[in-house]
């Protein structure tokens, strides 16, 4: 996906948010942040037990939700709804939002099933491009017995354009040239989805 | 093992981002910001406090407050993380690393805690600008938390 541009639109006034964080000045900001970006339908709530019972009773189109909840924590939250509910709540967008990651949780992040993992310092303008790339996001759920969540193998897709590659085989943002006037629809999406061979 | 199921979503989000109407990313931008700028003072006596009630635990050295070290520093890094607060985020950042990795090891310092409090008030009072001296602060708080990745050493400090 390009990055968005400041002249394209973003239309968040029809979906519904639920916003997650144990630390109220902190969701209290969140939510100033997401009323800026247009969103009316928030939920706000400090506690992650009363996040699933609002998660069992209606649809959300997005959740944010803070790693260090006391109790239930963000990745278990996410594990949840990815592992125990039906759907369309089982694939609904889910932010995780980290401030620090203690060394403890670390390994549950990967696994937790999050569609986007964003770490503080954290501005409006890099949560809205995260939201943008969600919205476009094509990758696949998976579900299977040690995981569920959209699929994590990004790298075949190489990183969202305007992020810096972590790794050294990062395939770049270049599209393949057209080889003929009318081309397969599926040879097109994989001048898109470049895929990584072996040489 | 079961097999993975592959599943092809197209979430109601995206659907709705598309809508026609909204507003443009650079207004949707200039909003937000504009919006998290009443937090800024509230957030900022709030990282005040935190500083002051992790002053009063070093001075008090008790042998548990590991926790609540670690408690007060994140509890800075998730309000002060909307805001550019600079070489403050990297001091606080650093604290929450080592008291999580000194809980770990079931040994604590509490000098290591101690410098990086006065790292931070001095950040503060440069109001949270990057300059030489920030960083030398910096550099120092890094081999304070390198140090700490060695038990051994913690222990004979």
């Amino acid at each position: 996906m390009q990055k968005a541009s400041p002249n394209d639109r973003i239309n968040l006034a029809q979906s519904a948010v639920l916003l997650v964080d144990h630390n109220r000045q902190s969701l209290d900001i969140l939510s100033s942040i997401f009323h800026g970006f247009g969103v009316k339908q928030q939920t706000k709530c400090e506690d992650s037990q009363e996040a699933v019972h609002l998660v069992q009773k209606r649809d959300f189109d997005l959740i944010l939700i803070d790693c260090s909840m006391p109790g239930m924590d963000g990745y278990d939250f996410i594990k949840w709804v990815r592992r125990e509910t039906p759907p369309p709540a089982r694939y609904t967008p889910i932010i995780m939002v980290t401030g620090h990651a203690a060394q403890s949780k670390v390994h549950k992040s990967r696994d937790c099933g999050a569609s986007f993992i964003v770490t503080k310092p954290l501005t409006p303008s890099v949560l809205l491009q995260r939201i943008l790339w969600l919205g476009a996001d094509e990758r696949q759920f998976v579900e299977c017995e040690n995981y569920c969540g959209p699929d994590r193998r990004v790298r075949n897709f190489g990183p969202p354009l305007g992020m810096a590659g972590r790794r050294s085989g990062d395939l770049s943002a270049h599209v393949g040239v057209a080889t003929e006037a009318n081309m397969d629809q599926s040879d097109i999406d994989q001048m898109f989805k470049p895929m990584r061979v072996s040489l | 093992m079961s097999e993975a199921r592959l599943i092809t979503i197209k979430s109601s989000l995206a659907r709705q981002i598309q809508e026609p109407g909204g507003r443009t990313v650079r207004e949707a931008e200039r909003r937000a910001s504009q919006e998290i700028e009443v937090h800024r003072a509230p957030a900022m006596a709030a990282i005040g406090r935190a500083l002051e009630e992790l002053d009063a635990l070093v001075t008090e050295a008790s042998p548990d407050s590991g926790a609540r070290v670690y408690a007060l520093a994140s509890q800075i890094i998730d309000v002060g993380g909307y805001f550019d607060l600079g070489p403050l985020h990297e001091a606080i950042y650093s604290l929450c690393e080592i008291a999580d990795r000194m809980m770990g090891q079931e040994t604590w310092h509490w000098p290591s805690v101690e410098v990086h409090l006065r790292a931070a008030r001095l950040i503060l009072a440069e109001d949270c600008r990057s300059s030489r001296a920030s960083e030398n602060m910096l550099n120092g708080l890094r081999a304070v938390a390198a140090r700490i990745t060695q038990p051994t050493e913690v222990a004979a400090g």
